[in-house]
């Protein structure tokens, strides 16, 4: 009896994998990406090459984790760059007078006031995430610009935490893969996972169902803030210095990869696996660029197209969805 | 016979050898309908037989693997959405689809608003408005906010809406479900208005007693097939039962009263502002109580508020002999109480979800520890309901939203029961679902009730499912009990006698 049930399962489970993923169409984009870069850049092969594309992905990629249980829980945090910014101006700061643990403890420290601000307004004054996380972002930057009076901030003896290569593989990449891993097994297996993509879903029928989503939606936030506090230690570890202006852009990095990799913005739908897949896409783009000699101004002009063409590709298939039905 | 010789002269709609597959699965294998002007055919036959998507062919909203369609004449090789419209074709859905933040008259000419240039004319609107829903006979303030009415009301509203335009040929999927005898009359009044004005009409049910009044020629379907067509006057319920199901059916009979005497929930002096007043009721361990009355009776009401759903102004309520105050629905599922809402889209699935997470979500709790979900046993506990449920699916991972409204609804009273609530407020429970799955579904929350010694209130407007499924019933008018029934004296010409 059990026996047969399994089978059923094991056949079904078969048959859900046989069903052409959600990410397939960026996957092959992916690899057209990547055999177009071969093919005109000798560099692009290297493995070298590859640790810079990585690194250069870590920080973005840190946020990218809570930001898709974020958008799965229909909610977005545009806050993260500017955050990273402030958190590098107080590192900066703090380790130049009083060390790298105190600089670490009041960067997270910051990371979680962040969350507890944007958590407040979006679950206990129920204002929309979008707009008070786009009143964060605009607040925190100009708190950037304030802490180094406008400019930037030198931090020395801290290089090890963004450059550190233990075992030939840099440290960020290590923290980025620890992280990605764990949102990987919060988003299948947890019950905070799962609580995200019913809320996501069907915030009124959460409620019904007694899933606490006041409750989980705060502390996605607070996990936002914390990993934002993170990304922008390393970043500013990488540079040696706290630099206001070394984050901006980067929420656009994070929702791109994000869509891109299959997350609905009306929330319910996405995986990490997914946005891994769009960030690396980011990452091998705009390394092939630079390999290219374009200049990087066209970098942000091809994220900006990137993200247009990653909303389309979801509102296409929310209506392709909904023709099948 | 003089009617048959009419109808052949005024065809309106002619549909043949329709077939259609959804992804290599044919749900429709050839199917002939025919509507003549100024006829109602009543379409019938279980959840998934394929009658919504042979309506909604007709409406150009699916495209036919193939078949032919002729409407007023016209053969059509591809119909779009906006083609049915230009030949009068209307469809009248049992969802909702309105602007609830508009106003009535708004929404009667939602989006043919009356103009002058860009400006819409409002008085000229209102006047309109108020025209139509006098020859409806509804009694709503034109100036209303649509959201803010019964949804038995916002449904005439969008009948008044396809009065106001061209139609010729109008559909109705289950336009009854939500509404109070009453309004059905009146609906059923209206619709003999427009076949006098030689409207023809395609009428969806599940509810056999009201074939005969509206209807004058019936076609039932089964799988995709069309299995029988018959004068409406001509046909037995029976008849119609076997042909919807395959095989005769059983007669409506009582279910054997379960005997119990420890009370689950008691309630004393439950008021809810003027929603409800001074209820009064226990509901025994393993005992089905329904709560029977017209919507906007207070019956629903009172569900959504012992759980948490609606201010309890006075009174109490004790469970299991300690007072219960719920403060919020996440509050009341702690304490092992389930509700199924009847707005199962707003508040009961979630829509892009599998169907064994829509089952399990209630019970990850069981399901794993420290905060895990063991996802076998997700999928192993969908198996078991759809088997003893049997829900019609592709399987567990399948999207909730794709299975048909009676499967949908078995999947949301599954959930509970795996989370063995001690007690389950259910609300319409069968509202739009079929006659076959129905009795399933009355069977199994009998049995879940006397297997687990679940206390389940039900509150529901058909008597046919206070006959069939409860122990004990109460029929409520105007926010207040007005009677008790128990025992073999529930019977329908009883409620429906002490409910009017």
């Amino acid at each position: 009896m059990s026996n047969r049930k399994d089978t059923e399962l094991e056949q079904e489970q078969a048959k859900s994998r046989r069903r052409i993923p959600d990410v397939a169409p960026l996957l092959g984009f992916l690899v057209l990406l990547t055999v177009f870069f071969t093919v005109t850049s000798p560099y692009f092969l290297d493995p070298d090459n590859f640790k810079n594309i990585f690194v250069a992905l870590a920080v973005t990629g840190i946020i990218c984790v809570p930001g898709t249980m974020l958008m799965i829980a229909g909610q977005v945090d545009l806050s993260v760059g500017s955050a990273a910014a402030v958190s590098g101006m107080i590192l900066a700061n703090v380790v130049n007078d009083y060390g790298i643990t105190t600089g670490l403890f009041a960067v997270l420290a910051f990371g979680l006031v962040l969350g507890i601000v944007n958590g407040f307004f979006v679950t206990v004054v129920g204002v929309n995430s979008l707009i008070t996380t786009l009143g964060t972002l605009a607040t925190l930057y100009g708190i950037a610009l304030l802490i180094g009076n406008g400019q930037t901030l030198m931090m020395k003896n801290f290089e090890w935490l963004g450059t550190a290569q233990p075992a030939g593989i840099p440290l960020p990449i290590f923290i980025f893969f620890f992280i990605a891993v764990i949102g990987i097994i919060t988003l299948r297996r947890t019950r905070f996972g799962r609580s995200l993509y019913a809320i996501g879903s069907n915030p009124n029928a959460a409620r019904v169902v007694g899933i606490r989503s006041n409750r989980i939606l705060f502390a996605s936030f607070i996990l936002s803030g914390l990993s934002s506090a993170l990304a922008g230690a390393i970043l500013t570890s990488q540079l040696s210095a706290g630099d206001p202006n070394a984050a901006r852009g980067l929420e656009l990095e994070v929702i791109t990869a994000i869509v891109l990799g299959g997350a609905s913005l009306a929330g319910g739908r996405g995986t990490m696996w997914g946005t891994i897949i769009g960030l690396t896409t980011i990452g091998v783009l705009n390394n092939g660029l630079i390999l290219l000699d374009v200049p990087t101004f066209w970098q942000r002009v091809a994220q900006g197209l990137m993200l247009i063409l990653a909303v389309s590709f979801d509102a296409t298939r929310e209506r392709l969805a909904s023709k099948r039905r | 016979m003089g009617k048959v010789a009419k109808r052949m002269s005024n065809e309106l709609v002619s549909l043949h050898g329709i077939h259609k597959s959804f992804s290599g699965v044919e749900v429709l294998h050839g199917v002939d309908l025919t509507l003549g002007a100024g006829e109602v055919l009543a379409l019938l036959g279980e959840n998934g037989a394929g009658k919504s998507t042979l309506v909604k062919i007709l409406a150009g909203d699916i495209e036919p693997t193939s078949g032919s369609i002729e409407i007023r004449g016209t053969k059509l090789a591809k119909l779009d959405v906006y083609q049915a419209r230009q030949l009068g074709v209307r469809m009248i859905f049992q969802e909702l689809n309105d602007a609830p933040a508009l106003t009535v008259a708004e929404n009667i000419f939602l989006g043919q608003w009356p103009h002058s240039g860009p400006f819409v004319g409002w008085s000229e609107m209102a006047k309109k408005a108020q025209a139509v829903l006098d020859r409806l006979e509804v009694d709503i303030p034109v100036d209303a906010i649509a959201g803010q009415l019964r949804v038995g009301e916002r449904q005439l509203l969008e009948i008044a809406r396809a009065l106001t335009q061209d139609t010729k040929v109008l559909v109705l999927d289950e336009p009854t479900a939500a509404l109070s005898n009453v309004e059905v009359e009146r609906l059923f009044s209206v619709m003999d208005q427009l076949r006098e004005e030689g409207v023809g009409m395609i009428y969806i049910t599940h509810r056999l007693d009201e074939v005969a009044r509206v209807a004058d020629r019936v076609q039932v379907l089964r799988d995709g097939s069309s299995v029988l067509t018959v004068d409406a006057k001509k046909a037995s319920r029976e008849d119609l039962v076997a042909a919807m199901l395959g095989h005769a059916s059983e007669k409506n009979v009582r279910p054997q009263h379960h005997e119990t005497s420890e009370p689950a929930l008691k309630v004393s002096g439950l008021t809810s502002f003027a929603e409800f007043t001074n209820v009064d009721f226990t509901v025994n361990k393993g005992e089905v109580l329904a709560l029977f009355g017209k919507i906007g009776s207070g019956t629903a009401e009172i569900c959504e508020s012992l759980f948490g759903l609606r201010p309890i102004t006075s009174g109490r309520a004790e469970i299991f002999g300690r007072e219960y105050k719920a403060k919020s629905a996440g509050d009341s599922a702690d304490q092992a109480i389930g509700y199924l809402p009847a707005d199962r889209q707003r508040l009961g699935s979630f829509p892009v979800r599998s169907v064994a997470e829509n089952l399990a979500v209630r019970s990850w709790q069981k399901m794993g520890r420290f905060g895990f979900v063991n996802r076998l046993l997700e999928h192993q506990a969908f198996s078991r309901w759809a088997e003893a449920l049997r829900i019609v699916s592709r399987g567990s991972t399948q999207t909730i939203s794709t299975l048909s409204g009676g499967n949908q609804q078995k999947v949301l009273l599954a959930r509970w029961f795996e989370a063995q609530v001690k007690i389950l407020l259910l609300v319409e429970p069968t509202r739009g679902v079929d006659v076959g799955a129905r009795r399933d579904i009355y069977e199994i929350i009998r049995e879940q009730a006397q297997s687990s010694g679940m206390a389940v209130l039900v509150a529901t407007s058909d008597y046919e499912e206070v006959v069939l499924l409860a122990d004990r019933a109460l029929v409520m008018s105007r926010g207040e009990v007005v009677s008790e029934l128990t025992g073999n004296s529930v019977e329908a010409s009883k409620l429906i006698a002490a409910s009017s």
